[in-house]
């Protein structure tokens, strides 16, 4: 069951990576801060790479299970197979 | 609206408030403009936890009569800065604390659905020992899709000079002195070493980040639906940033003074009798605010913590401070800054109009001034005469604690190695001169085992123009 949810975890950051919302933009009369062009358009250029770091860091352990446990049961199947 | 009040000159960019002073008590005023992402701070609980967790300064609801505007919609008075001090007087940990501060917040605002529009390090100050935000008015209603504003600022104010400092030369915190929105980034991208374009966060956030504001410096921003980051987004940028922090690192070391009490002529009885006799003068003075001029590692400025005064601890030594601030923050003293100034050249007032950020004299005066083991230096590597240096320290306290060092002192004639001795006017006696022309010579003390002695000084108020 809670592996469940962390597959469903995982598949809804991931299409967020993706899938990003609209209307950011608007008149924002407290955004006093100039941002910096090259600023604003870099972070728009790198947001899917970080995102998706973000995303495999915060579910490296849930990664690392998966990987090892596919892994171990082909090994498995493969050594039933044998004996 | 009385003649009394008065806004403070360094807060006047940001049209969500300011700050103003009334009967020497500081306030700010929130404006109707700001009122949504006021209350929005308040009913999300992000005060709250913020204040908690000893991040965001805290702050009571004051008068609204107070208000210096017919925009305002409240008025809070915060809790009082000790002593304001700025990010060209920090020494590395300290900007990294406060660089981690700074981010360790932008992520506790998004999960409040906020956000900070600026990162300025000068929004941070070391209260009670600790880095904490000072600027109530720097969180927004987060807007899905919108990449962070502040994220140029943040790169310039934190990352660049941290970057400079851990992989070029300590000094080059004296950018931040210079550039007072920080470094800009194509600079730090030239200075830094090729090796950091293997280093993936000094690579993104620095050297590809310089060549993006480069390219679209005169491109302009239109709406569009796909210029927009995801909240993932958002946040891998924070982590990011905070990774590319949390690595940089600097090891004091072969800094001139960094070991001096390892290396000086003080036996440790000769250093607990010192120690004694400063302990002694200050219980006679009592002082609320000490501020230790040539402090080193901070051994004396502890003494006059200990004593109850809030200490601000300075010298001209990165290695020192950085040690001194390492102490503090392990031991958890919440009376004790340490902070990085040359008395020979402290700061100047900064900024629009000279206005912006405070000389170190403004931000006085301290109830005492310490002065120990510092004026060989001034007098004899530095060519300053005795009278400017007693007419100068008396304009920072009423009570002075200092140390004459003779010539004969082995420490001094380090100093007096390789020049000619231009100075026939560095005696005892013509230093009890100097300063009896501005102070009473209250006490003097000669540590025993040595060949120097410790005054207590308080200043003649009929001479101190």
């Amino acid at each position: 069951m809670g592996k469940s949810y962390k597959k469903l975890g995982l598949v809804v950051l991931l299409a967020q990576v993706l899938c990003v919302p609209s209307q950011a933009w608007g008149s924002c009369p407290l955004a006093y801060l100039d941002p910096g062009t090259g600023s604003y358009i870099f972070q728009l250029l790198i947001a899917g790479l970080v995102g998706a770091g973000f995303a495999v860091k915060l579910f490296w352990g849930y990664i690392k299970a998966f990987v090892v446990s596919t892994f171990s049961r082909k090994k498995h199947k493969d050594d039933d197979q044998q004996s | 609206m009385t003649s009394s009040l008065k806004s403070i000159p360094s807060s006047f960019r940001d049209p969500s408030g300011f700050l103003f002073t009334h009967d020497s008590r500081i306030y700010r005023q929130i404006n109707t403009l700001y009122r949504p992402h006021w209350d929005q701070l308040h009913q999300s609980g992000l005060y709250d936890t913020l204040t908690a967790r000893g991040l965001l300064i805290p702050h009571q609801q004051a008068d609204l009569d107070l208000a210096l505007t017919a925009q305002a919609c409240c008025v809070i008075e915060p809790e009082r800065i000790g002593f304001v001090s700025y990010p060209y007087e920090w020494a590395f940990s300290q900007l990294k604390d406060a660089a981690l501060t700074t981010l360790k917040i932008q992520k506790v605002a998004f999960e409040h659905g906020m956000t900070l529009k600026d990162a300025s390090a000068f929004n941070v100050q070391f209260h009670n020992g600790k880095p904490v935000f000072i600027d109530t008015l720097s969180f927004e209603i987060y807007k899905p899709g919108r990449p962070w504003v502040a994220y140029r600022q943040f790169c310039q104010h934190f990352l660049a000079p941290l970057a400079l400092m851990s992989h070029c030369d300590i000094r080059l915190r004296r950018l931040l002195r210079t550039n007072i929105d920080g470094v800009p980034l194509d600079l730090a991208s030239r200075l830094l070493p090729s090796r950091t374009w293997l280093n993936p966060g000094l690579l993104m956030h620095i050297h590809l980040h310089a060549k993006s504001q480069q390219r679209y410096a005169d491109a302009s921003l239109k709406p569009a639906k796909q210029q927009t980051i995801s909240r993932l987004g958002f946040l891998g940028l924070i982590d990011s940033l905070t990774t590319a922090v949390r690595k940089l690192s600097w090891r004091p070391a072969g800094t001139v003074w960094g070991d001096y009490y390892n290396q000086t002529n003080y036996s440790d009885q000769a250093m607990e009798a010192k120690k004694h006799i400063v302990s002694d003068f200050l219980k006679r003075i009592g002082p609320t605010t000490t501020w230790d001029i040539g402090a080193n590692t901070g051994v004396f400025s502890r003494l006059a913590a200990e004593a109850g005064s809030q200490v601000v601890s300075l010298d001209i030594d990165a290695a020192a401070v950085e040690q001194n601030y390492r102490w503090v923050k392990q031991n958890k003293t919440q009376n004790i800054l340490p902070l990085l100034l040359d008395i020979c050249n402290p700061s100047p007032a900064l900024g629009w109009a000279h206005e912006e950020r405070l000389s170190l004299r403004q931000r006085g005066p301290a109830d005492v001034v310490l002065a120990l083991a510092l004026i060989h230096h001034l007098a004899l590597s530095n060519n300053l005469p005795l009278g400017r240096i007693a007419r100068f320290l008396a304009t920072l306290s009423p009570w002075l604690i200092i140390e004459f060092v003779p010539k004969e002192d082995t420490q001094a004639q380090r100093l007096l190695a390789s020049r000619y001795d231009i100075f026939p006017n560095y005696t005892q006696q013509r230093f009890e001169e100097a300063f009896g022309a501005r102070y009473r010579i209250l006490e003097r003390v000669t540590v025993p085992d040595t060949l120097r002695t410790v005054y207590l000084m308080q200043r003649n108020e009929s001479k101190t123009s």
